[in-house]
């Protein structure tokens, strides 16, 4: 055991305690913000050195430190950065309760660097669960009535799944008698397959596990929550679940299906056909409920839905081709991080504008362009990136995904994608089409601060980066894609 | 007779769809809570007769199913915590009340 | 097998006889007028322990009984990762013993927390 593979979570439990006492003595607030940023730059930077290093399985095989927990942690670290530079302005909403804010989502980024990290179905489910309370309170942070009932609609849902998630591992333990993710891929490997055909039990429990995971990503039979949920809680959490615990969701179902599931290749090709099936109704219900949204958290919410169901197009590859194909695992990996920077840059340009505006609704980004030139390039271009056009991230993204679904023998999903990105393309583009063309309410300008600057110009300059020059990226995203030998 | 581990199955797979089918039609919000409690608890059953009878040396099931209840402490506590925020707002906890956000 | 149920049955039946009895014996009694019968306002009340209940019983509770209870749920939380740890607490050695420190110590952040926010107090 080797404490000091664990920095990383490590500062974020201490930061987030520190930011809890801290509110109680300090009178100016602000210090919490900047103690919670240092936080989340420590642990990004020690993850960062550990980079390259070599781990054996650590702490009773509970947690891995692998590059693919690595990966995510950097990216979890950047997401919450990001989300807390974003809510500078807005915190102003609940300025008595600006500690507990920091502090939660200090702690719910924790759990999804735990998430990523875990290799056992006990720390799998305290992490997760770490994750969603935090987040649950994080939604119910504005108090008034959308926002609560948000919570709670979401805290429901939630525990229900989490209690379908429970029975499934239940299962899965009681057919193996391993909750260690390598030591169920053993014992899976060990019976003769026409057992393990037999037994309806691991076929259950991966169902299970499927639809507990489902809620997470947003996938679609299980998204009933999203739109409620993005539209009443606060726009930066809004953001962070968006990206942060969808991110989170595919890390932790990369995981336990590599590691668990992934060997017989019947056995992975039979989840790889549900996560096909998954993605088509998601693609498809998620754009075309889109359509109609006037309200542009909806929106983002329902292209949320749609984006998971692209994601879900390489979990299907990875399925279907999972020793054959590192491109497929390493697309899924390229196009978190790049739908991260850009549903993060959509978020925050939403944020700083609706927050001086005081609506979410569509209709009232009308002539934007005018007020608030630079909020509005900025969304524009990371609504193209979400279509997925260059020379955006989200087109290279989707590039990966495709091409490694094509080369499996999953060109009829990469047809349905490529039909639903055309969709999708009417509902972004309409946004667009108000801001540039519409008439404005007013000529009033629409200031911006400067963090909330910073950080969509980071998320920007990201999508950028990402979609001129991916290579660098993606050779990381390959690293960590090579995984687990545990 | 004896009981075996199919005995603890079923009654916690009862149990589980008990609390599934209430945390599904109930629209009382601190019942649909209960619902949430007694699936979870079915899962604790059924952990701890496969650690008894699967693998009767160790205490895996058993260990999984402490976390699991301190856990479900944690999510009802937050979760009445909102159903209080809600209730202080709203007068009652009718659950088809809460629908200022319909798809 | 059958022996097993048979041995059920024949519990059910004593239970059955014993619960009809019961009943029946004062019934028995008053009738040979072994027991006297005098009845009052008080006797014929129905019997409920404790002191009588001044008003309703369907009261809303304060809900700071709520944040009491959360206060309480805390420990009692923390009670339950204690227990197999003090049962072994020799063999488990020094790690363990400050790994349970800083549990217990993240545990008091959440009173001291309670504490400065004036949860404790009663308004």
């Amino acid at each position: 055991m080797n404490l000091a593979l664990l920095i990383p979570e490590i500062t974020l439990a201490v930061f987030a305690v520190l930011v809890i006492l801290l509110d109680l003595g300090v009178r100016q607030k602000t210090v919490l913000r900047s103690v919670a940023l240092a936080g989340l730059v420590i642990a990004g930077g020690v993850t960062a050195a550990m980079w390259g290093g070599s781990y054996p399985a650590q702490f009773s095989n509970m947690l891995a430190v692998d590059h693919f927990a690595l990966f995510f942690k950097l990216l979890f670290a950047g997401i919450a950065f990001l989300v807390i530079l974003a809510s500078a302005d807005y915190v102003d909403k609940f300025a008595r309760f600006q500690g507990e804010y920091y502090a939660l989502i200090l702690l719910s980024t924790l759990g999804m660097m735990l998430m990523a990290a875990t290799a056992d179905l006990i720390s799998l489910y305290i992490a997760l669960e770490l994750t969603s309370i935090s987040l649950y309170v994080l939604v119910g942070f504005l108090k008034d009535r959308k926002s609560t009932e948000a919570s709670l609609k979401y805290l429901l849902l939630g525990a229900i799944a989490s209690a379908v998630l429970l029975y499934g591992m239940a299962l899965i333990f009681g057919y193996t008698g391993q909750t260690q993710l390598g030591a169920i891929a053993r014992a899976i490997q060990s019976m003769p397959p026409s057992a393990v055909m037999d037994s309806p039990a691991l076929l259950m429990g991966i169902v299970m596990l499927i639809a507990g995971f489902g809620f997470k990503i947003a996938a679609v039979p299980f998204q009933m929550w999203v739109p409620d949920v993005y539209e009443g809680a606060p726009t930066p959490v809004t953001a962070y679940l968006s990206v942060g615990s969808k991110a989170a969701g595919f890390a932790i179902i990369l995981r336990v299906f590599f590691s668990a599931f992934g060997m017989p290749d019947w056995l992975s090709a039979n989840w790889g056909a549900i996560f096909a099936v998954l993605a088509v109704i998601s693609m498809i219900v998620g754009n075309v409920a889109a359509i109609p949204q006037a309200n542009i958290k909806r929106l983002l919410g329902y292209s949320s839905i749609a984006q998971a169901g692209y994601l879900m197009v390489g979990l299907a590859t990875f399925g279907f081709a999972p020793a054959s194909s590192v491109l497929g695992q390493s697309g899924i990996l390229f196009f978190l991080a790049s739908y991260a920077l850009t549903n993060l840059g959509a978020f925050i340009a939403v944020i700083a504008i609706s927050n001086k505006i005081g609506s979410d609704e569509i209709a009232d980004f009308a002539g934007m362009f005018k007020r608030a030139p630079v909020l509005a390039l900025a969304l524009t271009f990371c609504l193209v990136s979400l279509i997925g056009m260059p020379p955006a991230a989200g087109f290279m993204a989707k590039f990966y995904i495709f091409s490694a679904a094509a080369q499996n023998g999953l060109l009829w999903l990469v047809v349905i994608a490529a039909i639903n990105s055309v969709i999708s393309a009417y509902y972004y583009l309409r946004v667009v089409k108000v801001m540039w063309s519409g008439e404005a309410a007013s000529g009033e300008k629409v200031p911006s601060s400067g963090a909330p600057r910073l950080a969509l110009f980071i998320c920007c300059l990201g999508v950028l980066l990402l979609g001129v020059i991916p290579g660098l990226v993606m050779r990381l995203a390959e690293v960590a894609g090579r995984l687990f030998a545990f | 007779m004896s009981v075996g581990l199919e005995h603890y199955l079923v009654l916690s797979a009862v149990l589980f769809c008990i609390g599934l089918y209430g945390a599904l039609t109930k629209r009382n919000a601190v019942i649909i809570l209960m619902c949430i409690e007694l699936m979870l608890n079915a899962v604790n059953i059924s952990l701890v007769a496969f650690s008894r009878y699967v693998v009767p040396t160790l205490l895996t099931g058993q260990v999984f199913a402490i976390f699991v209840m301190v856990v479900a402490a944690a999510e009802v506590a937050v979760g009445l915590a909102i159903i209080l925020a809600i209730y202080r707002g709203l007068t009652d906890i009718d659950a088809s009340n809460i629908n200022l956000m319909k798809w | 097998m059958l022996a097993n149920y048979g041995l059920i049955g024949l519990f059910f039946i004593i239970v059955a006889l014993f619960s009809l009895s019961m009943p029946i014996i004062p019934i028995v009694l008053r009738y040979l007028k072994i027991v006297p019968s005098h009845p009052g306002p008080v006797k014929n009340s129905t019997f409920e322990c404790g002191v009588e209940t001044i008003g309703k019983t369907w009261v809303q509770f304060n809900f700071h009984y709520y944040f009491y209870a959360l206060v309480f749920l805390a420990i009692d939380v923390l009670v339950v990762f204690l227990y197999p740890w003090a049962v072994q607490l020799r063999q488990l050695g020094l790690f363990s013993f400050f790994a349970v420190l800083v549990l217990v110590f993240i545990v008091v952040i959440g009173y001291v927390y309670a504490w400065k926010k004036k949860v404790l107090e009663w308004k």
